[in-house]
This record gives structure tokens, C-alpha cells and sequence, in this order.
């Protein structure tokens, strides 16, 4: 009895889609986080009498044939990475992007990662690092000594140092952006990395044609919308509710027919 | 009296079909852009039929078979997504996809960019515009798609999304992965096909009458099993009535 199969199927694919809306509102404030959703296809089908086969010697032809589908498939998760809310956080080292383009950051081995959560701090030697205490890349230094440090829209680092009236100017901060950021492969920790399905990156100035720039003071909240999340998981419930009554109902069925002749 | 049985099983063996049907229309109640297939049966007089006890023209004894599975292409709910490369389709048309095995179609407008900056759907199939399939560059800047189907950057028009009519959807036959292969040549979409950017179409499946439909095939599966071993049970008793007689 194929329906137990497909029914199946539609159960499997709501279980996943669960998944993914949970993790969604898991993470509804998580700095920079995008949220994902699913994508579903349909499976492949029998046909058990193809439409355009003959129905008579005459030459008449049947006009719609009988094809049954066999369920559901996941095919992708993608991202979705529509800007998030800024919202002000009145720290020095909180940057928000406007606009598209990621940070870079380098990691203990070695690999670059990217990441749209711009709450940076410095480590013990003056160096702009991550919450989890990655090197921004390209490397920025703020001496101990260095007075209101300022980042500009287009990534400029400077700062005022003591004994000096014009501010000095400590770094550049870059963007990288994808050809197909939804294919960036996510890694934890608010980081992606670049994939073969993602192309290389592209790096450029904030405030270059293309990317977006850059606000001191401000982080990005992720763009999950609460009410969208909540009704897309009453659906896919109420899917999965409906696939398992399709599992009782051939249940059913079969039980009809076992029943219904005793030797 | 065996005729009772076979009739009885013929309209099983499409019941069970049709169960496979509505499995599969519920299986893909989240499926972006797809359509609910529907069964129809038909009355199979048998020709041959000889049941001499009746008048003549009671002799004709009418099995079920499966007609058509027919595709339904009404339209499904539009959910707005923000996200420009997703496009629902509003009217009787499909995308034109090109895939290895030939051209395909599809109604599942959740488009993106694969690596080289193609536009692609989910399953890595280039979409086709009138001019082939479209690749930007990342200097293009933002894509938009308009309503008429025209691809825009910044740099100017690349192109319009190739969409077909699909004003006479028994054409189709399901491919799989959304897809659609036309079993004849189908002409261009009519005039005034409207795609809304930002928004995808969800499955035109209407759950309450797929559990409806279930309901009722259900118990008349039950009814006609049921039929059937009271048939079972006339012809035991009468076989052990005639043994006793003997």
C-alpha cells in the first residue's frame, strides 16, 4: 500500500520543517543571525496509463492519463539573508552593516569565516577580535593609550591619541560578499564559511558599489519575524496531523480487507 | 454469484489508488507551486457478461476502473517572502526550466543564484529566459523581477522569465522535483500573466477536503468489505446447506 509510504514522507518532511522553525525562533535574538526555511518538491511519479496512448482501433487517444505521486522531499534550507533590525547599543565596538556584505574573520586554523554579527571587543594586546575571540581580518591594533575610537561608514578605523589633536587612523575594516550568499555553508557561532555552491568571495571597502556600509554603535538583530515563524508552525503541524490521519485511514482500509474473510 | 465479489473488488482496487492520491496531495500540502492531482472513475460495462437468471436487459454487469487522474491548476495561496528572487506566478502559466533531460516547466517560483551567478531553482536546473539562461555578475547589483517577467539590474533589462500556458494542464505530466514535462508542444503564456516578486505560491491543496475525501473513501472501503464477507458468508451457508441435503 504505497499511501503508508508517502504519508510517510509528508510526516518525515513536516518533522524537518519543525526543526527548522524551532531553531529560527531559538535563535530570534541572535545577533546577525538569518533565518532559514525549507524547501519541499515533489517525488517522482507512476504512471500507470500514460495520457496520448490509444483508447480505440479509431485513432482516439486518451486525454489524461493516471499518474501517482510517491510524497515529499526536502531539497534545500536556504537562508535567507534579507537585512536584519539595527538597533543602537551605544558600544564602541558594536558595528551593524546596512546593506549586503559580511565581516571576514580569520579562525585559529587558519580558514577565513565570515559573519554579520558585529559585536567586537578587543583582546588583551589592543587587537579587534569576536565574542569568541577570532581575529577580524584585516587585522585592526587599537593602541592602549588610544582615546575615542571612531569606525566610519566606509570601515576607516581611527582614533585620537594622547598628545596629538588629528585623530590617527588605525585600519580599514572589509566586506566580502558572494556571488550566491545562500549557499554559504553556516558553521555555528554566527559563522559561515564559503562553499563550492557559494563562489569565492569578493572583497571591497564598505560603501563600494555593491556593499552596504558600516554603523558604529549599532548591532543587527536577527531577521526572524516572530508572527510568520508561529503561523508557519501551526501549518506545518497541522500537516503532519493530517499526513499521520492518512497513515490511520490505509490502516484502516487494509484492516477492512483482513477482516473481512475468515477461512 | 462470483461476479458480486469481482465487481466489488474492482471498486476496492480504485479506492486503493485513489488513497494513493490523496497521500500524495497531502503529502505536499507545504510544497511551494504544487498542484493537487484529482481521480475519476469510470462505469466498465462488461460485455461478456452472462448472468442467465435476469432479464435481458439486466444481463450487463458494470465494474469501476480508474479513469484520469486529472491536474488541477487553480491557483494556490500567496505568501509573501521579502525575498526578491522568489516569484509566484498568478494565471494559467509555468516557468520554462532547462534541465539535462530537456526542457521542463515548473510553477515553483523559489528561484536563486548558484556559484557561477546563474539563476537556478533549488534543484540546480538553469531557468530559461527568451534569450537562454541568464548568468550575473556580482557588479550587476541588486536583480529585480517585474511583473511582466522581465529581469532587471542595474546595469539595465537581462532578459524575461519564458513563461508557457498552461490554460490546458492535462498537457502536463509530473516529472518529479516540481517539474513538469508537456507531452505536446505548448505555446507562450497569454498576454496579461502576472508574477508577483516576493511572495511564493504555496500548494493549491485544500486540506479539509483532501481529510474529507479521505473520510469518505474510508468507510465506504469499510461498507464494501463489509458487502463482501456478507456475500462470502451467503455462498458458505449455501454450499454447507446443499452438503447437508446431499
Amino acid at each position: 500500500m504505497r499511501a503508508l509510504y508517502t504519508a510517510s514522507t509528508g510526516m518525515m518532511a513536516q518533522e524537518m520543517n519543525v526543526q527548522v522553525i524551532s531553531n529560527n525562533v531559538a535563535n530570534m535574538r541572535t545577533t546577525g543571525f538569518k533565518r532559514q526555511r525549507v524547501h519541499f518538491e515533489d517525488l517522482l511519479y507512476e504512471t500507470q496509463k500514460r495520457a496520448g496512448s490509444p483508447a480505440s482501433d479509431q485513432g482516439t487517444i486518451i486525454p489524461v492519463g493516471i499518474s501517482i505521486g510517491s510524497g515529499v522531499k526536502t531539497v534545500a534550507t536556504p537562508r535567507l539573508m534579507g537585512q536584519g533590525n539595527v538597533t543602537p547599543t551605544e558600544k564602541s565596538y558594536d558595528i551593524a552593516i546596512r546593506g549586503e556584505g559580511l565581516f571576514r574573520i580569520l579562525m585559529p586554523d587558519g580558514r577565513t569565516a565570515y559573519t554579520r554579527d558585529g559585536s567586537f571587543e578587543l583582546d588583551a594586546d589592543g587587537r579587534l577580535v569576536t565574542m569568541e575571540g577570532n581575529l577580524v581580518d584585516p587585522g585592526i591594533t587599537v593602541p592602549n593609550n588610544a582615546k575615542s575610537v571612531s569606525i566610519s561608514a566606509q570601515g576607516v578605523v581611527s582614533a585620537t591619541l594622547p598628545g596629538q589633536v588629528a585623530p590617527q587612523q588605525l585600519g580599514q575594516i572589509q566586506l566580502a560578499r558572494f556571488v550566491n550568499k545562500t549557499g554559504l555553508e553556516s558553521i555555528g557561532d554566527n559563522l559561515f564559511v564559503e562553499t563550492a555552491g557559494s563562489g569565492p568571495a569578493l572583497t571591497a571597502n564598505p560603501g563600494a558599489e555593491g556593499y552596504g556600509s558600516l554603523q558604529q554603535g549599532y548591532l543587527e538583530e536577527a531577521n526572524v519575524n516572530a508572527v510568520t515563524e508561529i503561523a508557519s508552525l501551526i501549518a506545518a503541524q497541522r500537516a503532519y496531523e493530517m499526513n499521520a490521519k492518512v497513515i490511520s485511514a490505509a490502516d484502516q482500509m487494509m484492516n477492512a480487507t483482513s477482516q473481512a474473510f475468515r477461512g | 454469484m462470483n461476479n458480486t465479489l469481482l465487481i466489488g473488488l474492482s471498486r476496492q482496487v480504485t479506492m486503493r489508488r485513489e488513497l494513493d492520491v490523496i497521500a500524495n496531495n497531502v503529502a505536499n500540502v507545504t510544497t511551494t507551486g504544487f498542484k493537487r492531482r484529482g481521480g475519476t472513475f469510470m462505469e466498465y460495462l462488461m460485455p461478456v457478461a452472462s448472468a442467465d437468471t435476469m432479464r435481458a436487459g439486466q444481463r450487463k454487469l458494470s465494474y469501476v476502473a480508474d479513469d484520469a487522474g486529472i491536474l488541477d491548476m487553480s491557483g494556490g495561496a500567496i505568501e509573501q517572502t521579502g525575498n526578491p528572487l522568489d516569484v509566484a506566478l498568478r494565471g494559467p502559466a509555468l516557468i520554462a526550466i532547462s534541465t539535462p533531460a530537456g526542457e521542463r516547466y515548473t510553477r515553483d517560483g523559489a528561484l536563486v543564484l548558484n556559484a557561477q551567478g546563474t539563476l537556478v531553482t533549488h534543484s540546480g536546473h538553469p531557468v530559461l529566459t527568451d534569450q537562454g539562461p541568464v548568468t550575473f555578475s556580482p557588479s550587476d547589483g541588486d536583480i529585480r523581477i517585474a511583473a511582466d517577467g522581465t529581469l532587471s539590474t542595474a546595469q539595465g533589462p537581462r532578459g524575461k522569465l519564458r513563461l508557457v500556458d498552461a490554460s490546458n494542464p492535462q498537457v502536463f505530466e509530473n516529472a518529479g522535483g516540481n517539474l513538469y514535462r508537456a507531452m505536446r508542444p505548448v505555446g507562450p503564456a497569454p498576454a496579461g500573466t502576472r508574477l508577483e516578486s516576493g511572495a511564493l505560491e504555496r500548494s493549491n491543496v485544500n486540506p479539509t477536503a483532501e481529510i474529507s475525501r479521505l473520510i469518505e473513501l474510508n468507510r465506504s472501503y469499510g461498507s464494501l468489505a463489509q458487502m463482501l464477507q456478507r456475500t462470502d458468508e451467503m455462498r458458505r451457508s449455501t454450499l454447507s446447506r446443499l452438503a447437508e441435503a446431499a
